[in-house]
């Protein structure tokens, strides 16, 4: 009795437990499926990159323009009137928007957009026994199908937070101009905080961001069960799994790079 | 007997394991068991064939047993009669359970190679699970299952998807890829494990299209297509590379009675040109007069009897007489 009160109470955690387990095991049979010879995907891969690309470049678009107008810009803009600080913004959006907004931005557009996409079309191929018949016909699905969206979510991601880095500071240029603000103050803070560091700190996690949604995603698609409603529920738990696994990676990873780079954290 | 074994609360939490996620250690086959691998099942007693993994009614339930029901296995002679071959497929005590419902409960099969063998058993007796987890892609709780003399359980990933290439499998619903007509899904397994010309493939595809009767239909997508196209269409793609062992999980359901008569025509010739290890799932009795030579009867997680099919249709086994037969009279009831 005692036994089975501890696992019903315990139950939750158990599965949690489980899934990190064996999202971490897809992670690692995939990493070594990338590397070991054959490589049969390099046309899923091309074809998942184009994919998640037409996704994802507008919504990324009107979101990094419209969250670094909004949050960064005239927040922090009307913070910064009260100093008479307002040429300030450049520098802050250094801190704000390359070294968190922009990746932040960019991994829940691509976990939104081309995750949910990825889950939801391993899910369909789950329920339709497509996944098994792939592996009867000797066909590993990590290697075919995880393995091309795991690098091309990486890839993808990357990239776009480059251009999610240039469509957020712009958000900014256009709060300076809201506050009637000449820009050359606002282009002087800002690359006098940039530094090389920043720019490949920001690629990099957001490269990263882009594995742990691929990972999750892929996961939850490949363990879909329970018909149209399991693949909507998988769908549904990627986001929620793929949004706290790239918020919880975002603490350790600026953590580690402020520890090992303190240089960044001298604003000037 | 099942139901007094010792409790091992190791095992109170059994769960689906797929092969893909989460490989666990193959499970050891019990030192008796190796001992028989290969050999004569005939004189193994049923009910000590269960490895100790808990206790029925208490720690699992098997679909089928009442639980008030002290000898649920009294129709179980578990006898193999002589088929005068050797077998392709041996399956040794195996044991799979779903959470608390053990599915196979000590389970011994022996398939003959070179000859169409038949699962028969009622509803939920887990024969499109035997088929899962003799390719791989379920893993057994306890037990072993050779395929030609090779432990599945014990292979490798690689290793697996390497003796794959020996199987073919239809499905079900034919699990056919939604992303490629039929012609596509047929040449997949080609263009896969082989490295022929497209003019090749092609031939070999029209072939077997032909064969299905679905040469006209070579373009179109799967969701197109009727449920008995769908099975067709699967059936040539299980075909493709001329399997040495062939599954057919109820390969008559949704078909209409002409069409399984012909299916079953079917796979009657593709077994006399490429021979092999063929093994049917169905209920349908009309399926299992036409093409088996070899019938094994499961019911309650292991075997009842089995044997060629002439003899298991004049079985005195009140079970295997009473589902052979589809008498109203006999041991299995509605519920």
């Amino acid at each position: 009795m005692v036994r089975s009160a501890a696992d019903r109470a315990f139950l939750p955690a158990k599965n949690l437990f489980e899934q990190v387990g064996n999202m971490m095991i897809l992670t690692g049979k995939t990493i070594v499926a990338t590397v070991k010879p054959p490589y049969p995907y390099g046309g899923e891969f091309i074809s998942q990159f184009l994919f998640a690309l037409q996704l994802c470049w507008f919504p990324l678009l009107i979101s990094t323009v419209a969250f670094g107008f909004g949050a960064p810009g005239l927040q922090a803009a009307n913070f910064l009137t009260l100093f008479g600080a307002l040429d300030r913004l450049g520098g802050f959006f250094i801190l704000a928007s390359v070294r968190e907004f922009a990746p932040f931005v960019t991994a829940v557009v691509v976990a939104g957009v081309a995750g949910t996409a990825i889950t939801a079309d391993l899910g369909a191929r789950k329920i339709r026994e497509e996944l098994d018949a792939l592996m009867v016909l000797g066909v590993d699905p990590i290697k075919n199908l995880v393995v091309p969206r795991f690098l091309s979510l990486m890839l993808i991601t990357g990239l776009l937070n480059i251009y999610a880095l240039l469509f957020g500071i712009s958000g900014g240029l256009f709060a300076e101009l809201t506050y009637g603000q000449p820009l050359g103050g606002f282009f002087a803070t800002l690359f006098n905080n940039a530094s090389v560091t920043d720019l490949w700190g920001s690629v990099l996690k957001t490269t990263l961001f882009g594995a742990i949604v691929a990972i999750v995603c892929s996961y939850k698609g490949m363990n879909a069960s329970g018909g149209a409603q399991g693949v909507g529920t998988a769908v549904n738990e990627a986001v929620v799994i793929a949004f706290m696994g790239v918020f919880a990676f975002n603490y350790v990873f600026t953590q580690t790079l402020l520890a090992t780079h303190p240089e960044i954290s001298a604003i000037k | 007997m099942a139901d007094e074994q010792s409790t091992d609360p190791s095992q109170d939490d059994t769960v689906i394991e797929e092969r893909s996620q989460e490989p666990p250690p193959p499970p050891p086959p019990p030192p008796q068991v190796q001992a028989q691998a290969g050999g004569d099942q005939s004189s193994r007693d049923p009910d000590s064939a269960a490895p100790e993994l808990g206790t029925l009614n208490k720690d699992y339930t098997i679909p089928g047993v009442d639980p008030d029901d002290t000898d649920p296995y009294r129709w179980h002679t578990g006898e193999k009669r002589d088929h005068g071959g050797e077998d392709a497929i041996e399956v040794i005590d195996l044991v799979k359970q779903f959470g608390k419902t053990r599915i196979q409960n000590g389970l011994n099969l022996g398939l003959p190679d070179n000859e169409v063998s038949m699962v028969l058993g009622p509803s939920g007796t887990g024969k499109s699970v035997l088929i899962k987890l003799i390719v791989g892609l379920l893993y057994p709780d306890a037990g072993d299952i050779l395929v030609h003399g090779e432990s599945v359980p014990s292979m490798t990933d690689d290793e697996l998807f390497e003796m794959r290439k020996k199987f073919g499998l239809l499905f079900q619903d034919g699990a056919l890829f939604g992303s490629m007509n039929i012609y596509d899904n047929t040449a997949f397994p080609l263009r896969q494990h082989t490295d022929k010309s497209e003019d090749e493939i092609s031939e070999i595809v029209n072939r077997r299209l032909q064969e299905v009767g679905l040469a006209e239909a070579h373009y179109k997508m799967p969701n197109e297509l009727s449920g008995g196209m769908r099975k067709r269409a699967g059936f040539a793609r299980a075909l493709v590379l001329d399997p040495a062992i062939v599954f057919f999980d109820e390969p008559d359901s949704g078909l209409d009675p002409v069409r399984t008569a012909l299916l079953c025509e079917l796979i009657r010739e593709v077994h006399e040109e490429n021979g092999g290890c063929y093994m049917v799932i169905s209920h349908d009795l009309g399926t299992a007069r036409r093409i088996a030579d070899f019938i094994a009867v499961l019911w309650k997680g292991r075997i009842v009897e089995s044997g060629p099919s002439e003899e298991l249709f004049n079985s005195d086994n009140d079970f295997v007489r009473q589902f052979l037969n589809a008498e109203v009279d006999g041991p299995l009831a509605m519920d």
